[in-house]
């Protein structure tokens, strides 16, 4: 894979996030659960795994940074979370050893660490003020099984990928 | 994991840290307009939201038809039954419309504080975390579109304008819990009982009305409408039916909860209002300032 192409897919899965909460999740969010697309992260978090961890660090402030800019009003809430959890992951990624189910819990902390941090970050400025129970259950969860589904589907393909973009990196 | 915090790493955290609380101090003061950079970031962005939205919402529309058709037709019948009483009061409607236009000509009145003109715009996003209440329209400052504009939707209120780009512009929608993001509203009935929208109640889906006078009697099922002072917002936009009323904290103000009259989760086309007359003239303004 070009290296180019990477930013490029990254961003596709950042801007289907809305969409996804534009078009097709509307009934469901409605009800009691809110089942939140953390594409980019996901990506980024693989990233952050199989690549090095200072691509997923530089991909986390990249990509945090615009999530700020477009989708929400503060500057700085996922700058920081999205960079901070991408660096955790990696330094987990370096005990463990990368097949499909460990990458699929490794993605799940992930998201649930980007969760916690931007949940903590926006009680703080007053942004949410869900309580931690309804987060846990009515947020969290739903959330995990949808990240936790879009990394199965994403894994072979995308764990090839990057393997071929490691050694082109390596080789250089 | 005894690498895990060097000294090196730790003072890299705790200027992250500053770096961090820096950035949202200096973004969390409302800024009026957006810089260059923010401009042309959110124009690309949707321009690719746009390309994305039509197939997502093809795929949705088809959803969305198979469960309708479940209900068609319990709903047919009850629409039925609404039609005779539409036909009733489109005959009043239009006798009260005359005597309105007829009693204007008398005062010589053109202008009303109620005219709006109206914008038609998509929704080509919304924001994915359900912390921030944002949607992107469609429309943007080149379209005409200015940032405190009212935005609603068929069934009601729905938000305003924040910020303007040249090809679309976001909306902040009632139920976000921004602490800017406050309006004040009305509950009509005999008396007009006056108070402001304040956020919203994840727990019990519904909107906060607050500032109600204590000795105000408020039922369940009143409207509540856009008051129209603050120069903003037209009036008589409808934002919601109370369900509960319940005292305050300190016992001074009550608050009431409303369902929002609009499906705040469900929206494709919405339009952007721009009030065509100050609420204040502005000629007098200056001569007051005289």
């Amino acid at each position: 894979m070009k290296k180019i192409l990477l930013p490029f897919l990254i961003y596709l899965a950042f801007i289907s996030e809305s969409s996804l909460m534009q078009a097709l999740l509307p009934q469901e969010n409605n009800m009691e659960w809110q089942f939140i697309p953390r594409f980019s992260m996901v990506m980024i978090l693989f990233i952050a795994m199989y690549l090095n961890s200072t691509y997923g660090l530089v991909y986390g402030l990249g990509f945090g940074l615009l999530t700020d800019l477009l989708y929400t009003d503060i500057i700085g809430v996922y700058l920081f979370s999205m960079a901070a959890t991408a660096y955790i992951t990696s330094v987990f990624s370096r005990y463990l050893f990368g097949n499909l189910i460990v990458t699929l819990l490794l993605s799940i902390v992930g998201v649930s660490i980007l969760e916690f941090f931007v949940y903590g970050l926006n009680s703080l400025i007053g942004i949410s003020n869900q309580m931690i129970d309804m987060f846990l259950y009515k947020r969290l969860l739903p959330t995990l099984i949808l990240n936790g589904f879009f990394a199965i589907l994403i894994y072979y393909p995308y764990v090839k990928q990057l393997n071929l973009l490691k050694d082109t990196l390596k080789e250089n | 994991m005894p690498h895990f915090f060097s000294n090196k790493r730790l003072i890299i955290l705790l200027v992250s840290i500053i770096i961090l609380v820096a950035l949202i101090g200096f973004s969390m003061k409302k800024r009026e307009s957006l810089t260059l950079p923010e401009q042309f970031l959110k124009d690309s962005a949707g321009l690719t939201q746009t390309i994305f939205y039509k197939p997502a919402n093809t795929i949705a529309g088809f959803f969305e038809n198979l469960a309708e058709m479940k209900q068609l037709y319990k709903e047919n019948q009850m629409l039925k039954a609404r039609l005779d009483e539409y036909a009733k009061l489109y005959v009043q409607y239009e006798e009260v419309k005359k005597t309105n236009e007829t009693l204007k000509a008398q005062l010589d009145k053109e202008e009303d504080l109620t005219d709006f003109k109206v914008r038609e715009a998509t929704v080509i996003g919304r924001s994915p975390d359900q912390w921030n209440q944002f949607i992107y329209i469609n429309k943007g400052e080149k379209d005409g579109i200015k940032p405190k504009m009212a935005v609603i939707s068929p069934q009601g209120f729905i938000g305003k304008v924040t910020n303007v780009s040249l090809f679309q512009s976001t909306v902040q929608l009632i139920s976000d819990n921004d602490r800017t993001n406050r309006f004040s509203a009305i509950v009509q009935g005999e008396r007009n009982i006056f108070g402001t929208i304040e956020g919203y109640d994840p727990k019990r889906q519904a909107l906060l009305f607050k500032k109600i006078p204590v000795d105000a009697k408020i039922k369940k099922g009143q409207k509540v409408i856009t008051s129209g002072l603050g120069d903003v917002f037209p009036p008589n936009l409808l934002i919601g039916e109370v369900i509960d009323i319940e005292p305050d904290e300190v016992g001074l103000t009550q608050t009431a909860y409303l369902k929002p009259s609009a499906d705040l989760y469900d929206l494709d086309h919405v339009m952007v209002l721009e009030r065509e007359m100050p609420a204040v003239d502005e000629s007098l303004k200056e001569k007051e300032e005289e």
